[in-house]
Order: structure tokens, then C-alpha cells, then sequence
């Protein structure tokens, strides 16, 4: 336990009145200078978790430790944290860089030493130029920027972000997805960070905890997540995938309904009920054989790098994304065989027929 | 056609409500001894006698500073009855906030005589207490109201930050609540002067000599003769009122504009 630098031990939260928790025996541990991401759909309890840790509402239940020291009856602003807000937040009646240096200012730290801690904070967000603007004057990117500033510049135990890239563009958000994650290496802050955006989780964070409905379904690294989800909800909350169930005929070897059989590579008994999960980039084109499936296309769509496209095959869709240099391209109602090897299958889960 | 008769109805309206106004105006400048409609000559006499009045001079001392104190006052007791009605939910908050509102609901007759037989017992008829702690009954109502409006509207997320970021209760309140109301303190506070300085009612049961204020003051003078003097001080305080509302207007306009 004392290697970490966050514990969060069975955490429960029912809000007054509620009939169930909106945070259900919520547990992780995080060593110093790890990033995870909260990841989940909206409602599931991505902002009360951090809320908690903030000190912002109180726990029904478990136990939060910073530094081994348990810390629910520390007061909130004793906590040392930096957190920015789904809603930014930001200090409506003060400028951009009163917004930032407010944190020091609460430290007590003189005003000689706040203005270039200040400024170099801004200038991390590029936000430089703008010191003395008010911040009602400020984009909504800008905004977000500013929050970050002000969170990071107290250089704060744990950082909390609660989806502090929803609100800017495609471009903007690339920039300071890096800027989040180097920043956040540089200066080595241990950071939570919630989202419901897939691509950004599994680009910045270092482990991914996927909630659904108040519970962490499951807790890994991108890779682990993103390649053996732990169930259904994992995996069809993360990248897209071809859900295939059927019965077990033989070893590693499924008929699935409508397709035929698929061979993967798990043990499963035969004759139960398995569900398998085949993602769309491990398709590949080839000529027909074991594992493939025969269909027309039926849809296309272009994505620069990445063909996506959908093919029928006996009742069953079958979506692949093929990689667009790889030579030719199938055209709208062309015969494709798409096929995938049983290591590229994804085992979910098996029932008992 | 239609939208022509309502614009005509909304003139008459206007004008009925600005008629005494106008004839008070209009009379302030009259030359004659007593109060008549329409005048037949016209003059700055009746403003210079205010001027030379010293009842009136020292009255008006007396309202400004009672005003000043009622509004401060009434303002910082807004302020911790807000907070604690819109911050807190507790045992009797329903009761509280009626009670707070009962000043509008009874007339100011019946408070006056109230107030009075209160503050008889404690020897606080005719002093100055007595009066600002009878015109806070009357003006913490409306503080109460421009400041839990501006508590409403001020966002928590905003406070947590602060909170979050290193803030003490006492901070937050200091360094993001205070601020953020100011306007509704300062609209209140105004409102709060202007209902001090204008009541009379109330203190007419209170006050005697020792802390007469105008509108007091004016009504003894009535008692007695009714010449243009006061039609003329009558107009002074109608634009006093209004240099104070503009003011503020103008500052708090100007503070949301920066
Ligand atoms: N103050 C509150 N009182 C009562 N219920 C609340 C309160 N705050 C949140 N909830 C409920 O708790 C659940 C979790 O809310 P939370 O804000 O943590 O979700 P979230 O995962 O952050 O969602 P989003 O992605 O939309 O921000 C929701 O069902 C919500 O309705
Ligand atoms: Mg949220």
C-alpha cells in the first residue's frame, strides 16, 4: 500500500434521496506521477469520484490516502490539490493571471516570486499574451487553458481534470493532449483525469479505469483495455467491434450463427455459449479459407488513413478497417473476403449452454 | 390603430403618476405665502428660505447620518441572513425567510405602533438607535432581497475552485462571494438609504426632538403653515433621491462594463 501515492479504497457515494449509489465500492491505487483516466459513459460518476477526492462532497463510505495518510477529514483547502472544473470555473471579476496566481497568493507566497511563476505557468498554455485579460474575454479554449494554468502552477499534489479538453477543437485538443501529458511527466504530478472520449484515454493515460453505472468495470493499461476487455461493456465502450456469439464445436472453434465457424485461441468447453469480439482494423482482405467471410459491400466510408467498410454475410454485418495503402481498394458493392487470425479474436465471455 | 390607443393609454398613465410632481415642482417656485395651483409669479425664494431654515439644515444632518448608518448596517445584515439562507438548508429556514418578508406584508402603521411599544420599555423613544433599529425592521427586507438575488446568481463551481486551490472559508467569502455580490450590496445599501431617508410614518412614532429627521420635520412644519418652503424641499429630496439612484446606476453599470 505505501508505494502508492493515491489510494482510493472502497469509495461509496449515494447523493441524499438517491435509490442507488452513484459511486459503487470504487477502488484503485495510483503510484507518484501516474496519469488514469476515468472513463465512462455520462451519469456514470466520473465527477463525484473526483469531487470526493477533492474534498468537495463528502463520502458515504471508504477511504481516500494521499502519501499513506488517510485524508476524508482533511478540509478542502488543505488538501494541496489542483483541479480543473468540467465548467472551467475560472474567477469571473479577476484577469487571466490573477485567475493563475490566486493559488500562490492562498499560499502566502510574496508577490515577487508569484509574477514569474505565474507567467511561465500562462506561458505553458500559450497563454502568455494574455495575462491581463479578463477572463469573461476569453474563448472558451481559452478558457480551459487558463484552468489548467491555475491548477498547475501551485504545483499540486495531485492534479484532478475533470474533461478539461471537451470544449476545444480537433487541432487545439492534439496540442494539449501532448501538452497535458508533458507537463504532467516534466514536473511529475500524479494526476485523475476524467473523460468520456475513448482516443483521448488511451492517448494520454497511463492506466485506464472504465466505469459504467457508478463501478470500475475494469482497470488496465490502454493496450490491456483496449485488447482484452473484460466484458461487453468494455469492449464496446472502447474502439469499435464485431460482436460474434455462437456455440463451441470443437477446440478454440465456435459456430457462430449465420457466419460459420470462427477458431480462436482461449479455452472454452465445448458445447457453451461463448461471446466473441473480432475489432474491425484485424480484418484483413484475403482469398476465401478458414476464418474468412464472403459478402458484398455494402458500405463505405472514407477516412484518409482508414478504409471503414461494411460487408453483409448471412444476416450478419461485418465492419473492417483496412489500412488505405494497402493497395486495392474495394469499390460499393464489389465481393470481398474478409478474415482474421484466431489470435486476433477477442475472447469476452462463455455460458454454459 | 390599437397599438396607437395603447401607446396614448401608457402617456396618460405616465402622466397621471408625474402630475403631482409637476405641480409640486411647479409650486416650489410660487411667490405667494400659501400653496396654490397655478402659481401667478415665479421665483428662487422659496429654495433660499429651505436653505436659511436651520430646523431643516440639521434635520437633514440627522436623515443623511441615520440613512448612512441603516444602510450599512441593513447591508451587513442582509449579507449574513442571505448567506445563511441561501447556503444553508436548516430547521426553520421557512419560518425565517417569512419572517423576513413580514415588514412588506403589514402596514407601516401598525409596525410604527408596534416598534414603539418595543422600544418604549428599553428608553430608546427619541434616540438615535431607537430610530435606525426601527427603520433596519423596515429595510432588511429589501437588502435581504437584492442580496440573496446576487448570492443565487453567483456560480459554486466558481467557490469550490477557490476552495480547491488553497482558499479558507474566510478567503472564499473575502476573496470571490464578496466581490462577485458587491453590486447586489451595493444596490441594496442605496435602496436601504433612500427607505430611511424618506420614511416617515414609522419615525413620526419614535422620534421627538432630539433626533427629528426631515420627513418629520416636514410634517411638524405643516402642522402649523403650508407655503411654498415645502413644496421646495420636497423637490430637493425628489432629486437627491434621484442623483443617488443614478449614481449607483452608473457605478455599478460601470463596474460590469469593466
Ligand atoms: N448533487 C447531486 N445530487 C444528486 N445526484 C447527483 C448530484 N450530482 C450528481 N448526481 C447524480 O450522480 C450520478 C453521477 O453524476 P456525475 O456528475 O458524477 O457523472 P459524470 O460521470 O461526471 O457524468 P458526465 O460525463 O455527464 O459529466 C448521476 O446520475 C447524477 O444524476
Ligand atoms: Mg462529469
Amino acid at each position: 500500500m505505501s508505494e502508492h501515492h493515491v489510494v482510493v479504497d472502497n469509495l461509496v457515494k449515494t447523493y441524499p434521496g438517491a435509490a442507488t449509489p452513484s459511486v459503487d465500492h470504487v477502488s484503485f491505487a495510483l503510484p507518484k506521477g501516474e496519469m488514469l483516466a476515468l472513463l465512462g459513459p455520462s451519469g456514470c460518476g466520473k465527477t463525484t469520484i473526483l469531487r470526493m477526492i477533492a474534498g468537495l462532497i463528502e463520502p458515504t463510505s471508504g477511504a481516500i490516502q494521499l502519501n499513506g495518510r488517510e485524508i476524508s477529514q482533511t478540509p478542502v483547502h488543505k488538501r494541496n490539490m489542483g483541479m480543473v472544473f468540467q465548467a472551467y470555473a475560472l474567477f469571473p471579476h479577476m484577469t487571466v493571471a490573477g485567475n493563475v496566481a490566486f493559488g500562490l497568493e492562498m499560499r502566502g507566497i510574496p508577490h515577487s516570486e508569484r509574477g514569474p511563476k505565474v507567467q511561465r505557468a500562462l506561458d505553458m498554455v500559450k497563454l502568455g499574451h494574455l495575462g491581463d485579460r479578463r477572463v469573461t474575454q476569453l474563448s472558451g479554449g481559452q478558457q480551459q487553458r487558463c484552468a489548467i494554468a491555475r491548477s498547475l502552477v501551485i504545483e499540486p499534489e495531485l492534479l484532478l481534470l475533470d474533461e478539461p479538453l471537451s470544449n476545444l477543437d480537433a487541432k487545439l485538443r492534439d496540442e494539449m493532449r501532448d501538452e497535458i501529458r508533458e507537463i504532467q511527466s516534466r514536473t511529475g504530478v500524479t494526476a485523475i483525469f476524467v473523460t468520456h472520449d475513448q482516443d483521448e484515454a488511451l492517448s494520454m493515460a497511463d492506466r485506464l479505469a472504465v466505469m459504467s453505472a457508478g463501478k470500475i468495470e475494469q482497470i488496465g493499461t490502454p493496450r490491456e483495455i483496449f485488447d482484452a476487455p473484460a466484458n461487453e461493456f468494455v469492449a464496446g465502450f472502447i474502439g469499435a467491434g464485431n460482436f460474434l456469439s455462437g456455440r463451441v464445436t470443437a477446440p478454440g472453434e465456435a459456430e457462430i450463427e449465420g457466419l460459420g465457424p470462427l477458431r480462436f485461441e482461449a479455452p472454452a468447453r465445448i458445447g457453451s455459449q461463448v461471446n466473441l469480439m473480432v475489432r474491425p482494423h484485424r480484418f484483413k482482405l484475403a482469398a476465401p479459407g478458414p476464418n474468412a467471410f464472403t459478402g458484398q459491400v455494402d458500405s463505405l466510408v472514407y477516412r484518409g488513413q482508414i478504409l471503414t467498410l461494411g460487408i453483409s454475410v448471412g444476416g450478419k454485418r461485418l465492419t473492417a478497417d483496412l489500412h488505405t495503402h494497402a493497395g486495392h481498394l474495394p469499390a460499393k458493392g464489389e465481393t470481398v473476403t474478409l478474415a482474421v487470425a484466431p489470435g486476433d479474436v477477442t475472447f469476452l465471455s462463455e455460458a454454459a449452454a | 390603430m390599437s397599438r396607437f390607443l395603447w401607446h396614448g393609454l401608457i402617456a396618460l398613465i405616465y402622466l397621471f403618476l408625474l402630475a403631482p410632481i409637476l405641480v409640486v415642482v411647479i409650486v416650489s417656485f410660487d411667490t405667494r405665502q400659501y400653496l396654490a395651483f397655478p402659481p401667478e409669479s415665479l421665483s428662487f425664494g422659496s429654495y433660499a428660505k429651505v436653505f436659511a431654515n436651520q430646523t431643516f439644515i440639521s434635520a437633514f444632518g440627522r436623515s443623511v447620518m441615520i440613512g448612512l448608518a441603516v444602510g450599512l448596517a441593513a447591508v451587513v445584515i442582509g449579507t449574513l441572513l442571505s448567506m445563511a439562507l441561501v447556503r444553508y438548508r436548516f430547521r426553520g429556514r421557512e419560518g425565517v425567510n417569512f419572517l423576513i418578508l413580514a415588514p412588506f406584508l403589514v402596514p407601516h402603521i401598525v409596525l410604527a405602533v408596534g416598534i414603539m411599544l418595543v422600544l418604549a420599555p428599553m428608553q430608546l423613544l427619541d434616540s438615535y438607535t431607537g430610530i435606525i433599529l426601527a427603520h433596519l425592521g423596515i429595510t432588511v427586507p429589501y437588502t435581504v432581497r437584492t442580496i440573496t438575488m446576487s448570492l443565487m446568481s453567483v456560480d459554486r463551481r466558481v467557490e469550490e475552485a477557490a476552495m480547491v486551490h488553497g482558499a479558507t472559508p474566510f478567503a472564499v467569502f473575502r476573496r470571490i462571494t464578496l466581490p462577485l455580490i458587491a453590486p447586489g450590496l451595493i444596490a441594496g445599501g442605496v435602496i436601504a438609504f433612500l427607505i430611511s431617508f424618506d420614511e416617515a410614518t414609522i419615525s413620526l412614532f419614535i422620534v421627538s426632538v432630539k433626533v427629528s429627521t426631515l420627513p418629520t420635520e416636514i410634517y411638524n412644519y405643516l402642522e402649523v403653515s403650508t407655503d411654498p418652503q415645502i413644496a421646495a424641499l420636497s423637490v430637493l429630496l425628489i432629486a437627491i433621491s434621484i442623483v443617488v439612484v443614478i449614481a449607483v446606476e452608473k457605478l455599478i453599470g460601470l463596474r460590469r462594463a469593466l
